[in-house]
């Protein structure tokens, strides 16, 4: 092993070393503060006779490890995302991912109910690869091809109508939809962990797709031709990755309801300290992501306390002055 | 072809040339309008025929629940839809006319998104100033967002249009989570009235929302049509419009100001009311071709007529549920959209 790959393991257990912090401060905080020494001892040795183990455990754990799960999962969605489209601007939520996985979702459960638990993700991945396609088919078929510009308008365009469409289903069948209200803002809760167990497969299928594409993306960011010249199979590589950023996106949908802004911000910021090779890129954005969305769970949760501010809104509030910057800075 | 008509003051100094075909598209949306008010008067849970609703109009005593339902219900409904699509319609091409950008929108690139903040603020944070000072929230909080657009998108190299789009669809995602955290933040029954508004719902309109809406048209259309020449100068572009002597940078901040406050009166009265700025001017242009007047005319008409539209249809589709007018402009807007994106394009400079 050499100096460089010694160096790029204290980076990467530097990292992981924020997400402990991180995950053990989101356990800790809360309605009720547990002290740091509690959590360890909680983890460590469960106590049920104990009160506040249960609270860790049944409570406050499940929702820490789901937002690990759904910013790692939404940063790598991001960062394909980008290097495919060589966007700087490519977001699941900005491109209309987010919005088909949740229209889908919600139709589903309107005509089926929750009998479609079990095939969620697969119901949010049909919605999100039928909006892809539609945005990237708007985007294509306007002059000049598919620009950052293009790409924003038709994922704008086409969130707005399925909010629009979700928000009348909503008001014609209230009852029904009651419980799906606080999903659509962004909410990351411990009563999803249930459904953990049924995005497990498809989280396993993104994640690995997108390792294995990493060195064929970073190659594809220098354009096409030159990947093609590198010997890389372009339209098998674009396809993986398609699949995994739907599996990802849909999956963290699942979990979490739309998120916005961190497959964005995650990789822009990855991209500052381990340079464009995706073989870093990838992994890095899945561990900062976890942490952000950690971090940014924890601020959800005490900003405005007790009340609690829906994920998805913070997400929103910080990730959108980014977005705002970016287009001032990067077009 | 027929001949255009030229008006011409006495002393021949002023001529003003009208296509004949536009002011028949005029007279043909006024037409429209009328037709739309009484088929609004007309439909609903309580339907009443047309006979039954001239008798109302014209102050018959007939029976006492229809008149109720007409004077206080439907005709102030009916009319505040046509004055706020008008005026949303006139912010719209406003701002498509200043910013020579075809696909510019106040819901798009955050002004009403910012105005809707202010009135929610106002409604959760501050009840007890009333319905009064929503205008003047509304103004102020568009206003702020169009001059933060502004601010952002000035003084760097490359294609403004693109980047004060871009930039607009930002802020209003900031500012849109911003008022649903306000939203989570407030009084439940607050939150709940403020929420009943966001959704850009006419149903609530009073005669009250009549006269705020009307005498904010009265008042500018007006100044607009004062407005139309340096407008028309400045759709060729900066360089031009100076060279025709016009002020660039004062009237672009003027028309600015005009489109941000047509806007906010319009969102002060029933909420955002996503795409109708949008639709408007551009199906206005494809009815007919005129100059910038007559065509910020028809464009009100017709964004009048859409807003209408959606509303009856809101209401009468899937009765007794009401679809918000709102919901029902963003889904015909949205469509209308995605084609200007991948018709137009070629002819903007985007």
């Amino acid at each position: 092993m050499n100096i460089k790959n010694i160096g790029e393991l204290g980076r990467f257990s530097g990292m992981a070393v924020v997400i402990a912090l991180f995950f053990a401060l989101h356990i800790s905080i809360g309605a009720k503060a547990i002290p740091l020494a509690d959590v360890f001892t909680a983890l460590i040795a469960r106590d049920d006779t104990i009160f506040d183990h249960i609270v860790v455990w049944d409570l406050r754990m499940p929702r820490a490890v789901i937002a690990i799960v759904v910013g790692a999962a939404l940063a790598v969605s991001g960062a394909l995302m980008q290097g495919i489209t060589r966007n700087p601007l490519a977001d699941p939520g900005l491109l209309g991912l987010l919005a088909g996985a949740s229209f889908a979702v919600v139709v589903a459960f309107g005509i089926w109910g929750s009998a479609i638990v079990p095939i969620m993700p697969l119901v949010a991945a049909g919605g999100a690869l039928a909006a892809t396609g539609l945005v990237l088919w708007i985007a294509t078929a306007a002059p000049g091809g598919a620009r950052p510009l293009t790409l924003i308008l038709a994922g704008a365009a086409i969130s707005a109508f399925l909010g629009a469409v979700i928000a009348a289903v909503q008001l014609l069948d209230q009852e029904n939809f009651d419980q799906l209200r606080v999903w659509l803002t962004g909410t990351i809760s411990g009563h999803r962990m249930s459904y953990m167990g049924w995005c497990l497969p498809w989280l396993a299928v993104g994640f690995v797709a997108a390792f294995a594409m990493a060195r064929q993306i970073t190659s594809l960011a220098m354009g096409d031709d030159v990947a093609v010249g590198l010997g890389v199979n372009v339209v098998q590589v674009k396809i993986v990755s398609l699949i995994a950023v739907v599996t990802l996106t849909a999956s963290a949908v699942t979990l979490s309801g739309p998120l916005g802004f961190i497959g964005l911000v995650i990789p822009h910021v990855v991209r500052l300290f381990v340079g464009t090779d995706y073989r870093f890129m990838v992994p890095y954005s899945a561990l900062v992501g976890a942490a952000y969305l950690l971090f940014v769970d924890i601020i959800a949760r005490v900003a405005l306390a007790p009340v609690e501010i829906s994920t998805g809104l913070v997400t929103s509030l910080l990730g959108a002055p980014f977005f705002v910057w970016l287009v001032r800075a990067k077009l | 072809m027929k001949p255009d008509l030229i008006v011409r003051s006495p002393s021949q100094s002023l001529a003003l040339r009208l296509p004949t075909r536009a002011l028949w598209a005029l007279f043909g949306v006024l037409v429209a309008l009328v037709a739309i008010v009484g088929l609004s008067l007309m439909m609903g849970s309580y339907p009443l025929s047309a006979s039954k609703v001239l008798h109302i109009l014209w102050q018959q005593p007939s029976d006492e629940t229809g008149t109720t339902i007409v004077w206080e219900f439907r005709f102030p409904r009916a009319l505040v839809s046509i004055m706020v699509g008008a005026l949303l319609g006139l912010s719209g091409a406003t701002l498509q006319n200043v910013t020579r950008n075809p696909l510019a929108d106040p819901s798009l690139v955050g002004v009403s998104q910012g105005a809707g903040f202010a009135v929610v603020a106002l409604t959760i944070l501050m009840p007890e100033l009333g319905y009064h000072y929503r205008p003047l929230f509304a103004f102020g909080g568009a206003l702020l967002v169009a001059v933060l657009i502004q601010v952002l998108t000035t003084g760097r190299t490359g294609s403004a249009t693109m980047r004060f789009i871009l930039t607009g669809v930002g802020v209003a995602a900031f500012i849109s989570a911003g008022t649903s955290a306000l939203l989570t933040y407030g009084d439940i029954d607050r939150a709940m009235a403020a929420l009943g508004w966001l959704a850009g719902s006419v149903h609530a309109s009073n005669w009250q929302d009549v006269w705020l809406t009307t005498s904010c048209l009265v008042i500018l259309l007006p100044a607009l049509m004062w407005a139309s020449r340096p407008m028309a100068a400045m759709r060729m572009g900066p360089e031009a419009a100076t060279g025709l002597g016009v002020r660039v940078a004062f009237a672009r901040f003027g028309l600015i100001t005009l489109s941000v406050t047509l806007a906010a009166f319009a969102v002060a009265a029933v909420g955002p009311l996503g795409f109708v700025g949008l639709v408007a001017p551009h199906v206005t242009r494809r009815l007919t071709h005129s100059g910038v007047g007559l065509h910020l005319l028809i464009t009100a008409g017709v964004g009048g007529l859409l807003v209408a539209v959606a509303d009856l249809f809101g209401r009468t589709a899937f009765a007794p549920i009401q679809i918000p007018a709102g919901l029902v402009t963003a889904m015909i807007g949205v469509p209308i959209f995605v084609w200007l994106i991948v018709r137009q394009q070629a002819q903007s400079e985007l």
